[in-house]
């Protein structure tokens, strides 16, 4: 057996809400029995079927692609908002509140005046997704549906209760749009000591899926993309949504207002970003 | 359970609701409304005045559960504040005081602090104080004018090269994040790398 033995890190995917989900989770290697993982395995196949349950609940209810779920009710103008399920009001009333607190940059309408509640509800499943995996007992892990990124601990248990080197965050890569098969950059997730833990981080995009964000001006969008990292996903997905309609300005209310990092990419391929996204000057 | 927690958010918003109303009409007779302006013109976060009794503890970032019952009264938070010119702020103060409080209906004696608000003049907190089922006093703990804002800046977005990112290649990060049209394709792939590499 080697000296240093890395932690049990393992993953599964699966699809959910038009995106790939993909979760890893890191367990400490025993030293009592001759485990050589399996009992890891076995743990995350079952949190995997718990949240992939998760995500189907939301699904049914709240796609649009499906003709039966209620928010194609919605839509179709069968059923009113006054009428449905208390989660649909929950959620709506969640999406109205981000408007008001974004001061509009973040709407759950689209420009068709259809209620389109799907950019709030991936990030309540991630959200809900994470909850069942605490409550599964499972302590690092890190959660991935459609580039939204949720985590908890750290991929190197071990090392934590050891007390070796100190347990290292979960590191995510930003994609950078530009070149996609590339990455922008990393962020430390849950990680820097000392700081508030950032355990989400959500990027968002103005190209290509021209449904997916509106632009507040009617305008181009000044930026190509956005990541957000956050305490929880909801916060990180919502503003990472609302700079890109909003722009500059929504930018600036983001980081004035919330306990955020941001790394934004302009439409002329430069970057703002906030501290946190800078790598540090001793390493 | 979903069903029984919204019933009780919603029992909670008319709580505070009521609250909200009792304060407004008690801080315009009785003298509270200065406590509120000596924060709002102090501007300051106001912590030596909220050494009021028992818990409250409420964070600006602080949403979910509780800014989603708060819906009710969420949507006065801005008429409320567009109404006051500085001094009195009494009034977006009880419209602003959502859905923190554990009450019940009637009033329960006991300190409650209500979301942090914004508002075009910064951030807004309320708290009351109830004491035998009526409000003895109404505080703004938190009161953050532009200038207070800064307390809550740890960091604003400015231009950086690509080059001062913290950087990473792809084999050795544990995930990624990409805009989710990216993701069908490229992250989806590179997560499936990732998965392979750590299996």
């Amino acid at each position: 057996m080697p000296e240093n033995q890395p932690a049990n890190l393992n993953a599964r995917t699966f699809l959910a809400m038009g995106t790939v989900v993909s979760l890893s989770a890191a367990f400490a290697p025993r030293p009592d029995a001759g485990d050589d993982g399996g009992d890891g395995a076995r743990r995350l196949d079952a949190a995997v079927r718990v949240i992939e349950a998760d995500f189907a609940t939301l699904e049914d209810r709240f796609s649009l692609f499906r003709e039966d779920s209620e928010a194609s009710a919605l839509a179709r103008g069968v059923l009113r908002l006054a009428n449905a399920s208390a989660e649909t009001r929950a959620v709506y009333t969640d999406a109205i509140e981000w408007r008001r607190r974004t001061h509009g940059a973040f709407t759950p309408e689209r420009p068709d005046g259809v209620l389109d509640l799907s950019g709030i509800v991936k990030a309540r499943a991630i959200a809900e997704a994470g909850r069942s995996l605490v409550a599964l007992g499972l302590t690092d892990w890190c959660l991935n549906a459609g580039g939204d990124v949720l985590v908890a601990g750290t991929p190197s248990p071990s090392n934590a209760t050891s007390g070796g080197d100190a347990a290292r965050p979960w590191l995510a890569g930003v994609v950078d749009p530009e070149d996609r098969r590339t990455l922008l950059g990393a962020y430390p997730l849950a990680g820097a000591p000392g700081c508030v833990a950032r355990r989400a981080l959500a990027t968002s995009g103005s190209a290509e899926r021209g449904d997916h964000i509106w632009a507040v001006s009617g305008g181009a969008p000044e930026f190509m993309q956005v990541s957000v990292a956050a305490a929880d996903i909801e916060t990180a997905d919502v503003l990472a949504t609302a700079i890109v309609a909003g722009g500059r300005e929504m930018l600036d209310l983001a980081t004035a207002q919330w306990d955020v990092d941001v790394l934004a990419v302009t439409n002329d391929g430069g970057l703002l970003a906030t501290p946190g996204f800078r790598a540090p000057h001793a390493a | 359970m979903r069903a029984r927690a919204a019933a009780a958010a919603a029992l909670a918003s008319f709580g505070i609701l009521a609250i909200g109303w009792q304060a407004g009409a008690q801080s315009i007779e009785a003298s509270k409304v200065t406590g509120v302006t000596n924060s709002a013109t102090n501007g300051n976060a106001g912590t030596a005045s909220s050494g009021s009794t028992t818990s409250s503890g409420s964070s600006a970032s602080n949403t979910s559960a509780a800014g989603a019952s708060s819906s009710g009264t969420g949507g006065s938070g801005t008429t409320g504040s567009g109404g006051t010119s500085g001094s009195s702020t009494s009034s977006s103060g009880s419209t602003s005081s959502g859905s923190q409080a554990s009450t019940s209906s009637g009033l329960k004696n006991g300190s409650f602090t209500g979301t942090a608000e914004e508002t075009r003049y910064g951030i807004v907190q309320v708290q009351v104080v109830v004491s035998g089922g009526k409000i003895t006093d109404v505080q703004t703990p938190q009161l953050t004018g532009d200038d207070m804002r800064s307390d809550m800046i740890n960091s604003e977005a400015a231009p950086i090269l690509r080059s001062e990112v913290l950087q990473a290649q792809s084999a050795n990060v544990d995930t990624v994040s990409g805009a989710t049209y990216t993701s069908e394709g490229y992250v989806a792939s590179l997560q499936a790398a990732l998965n392979a590499a750590h299996a």
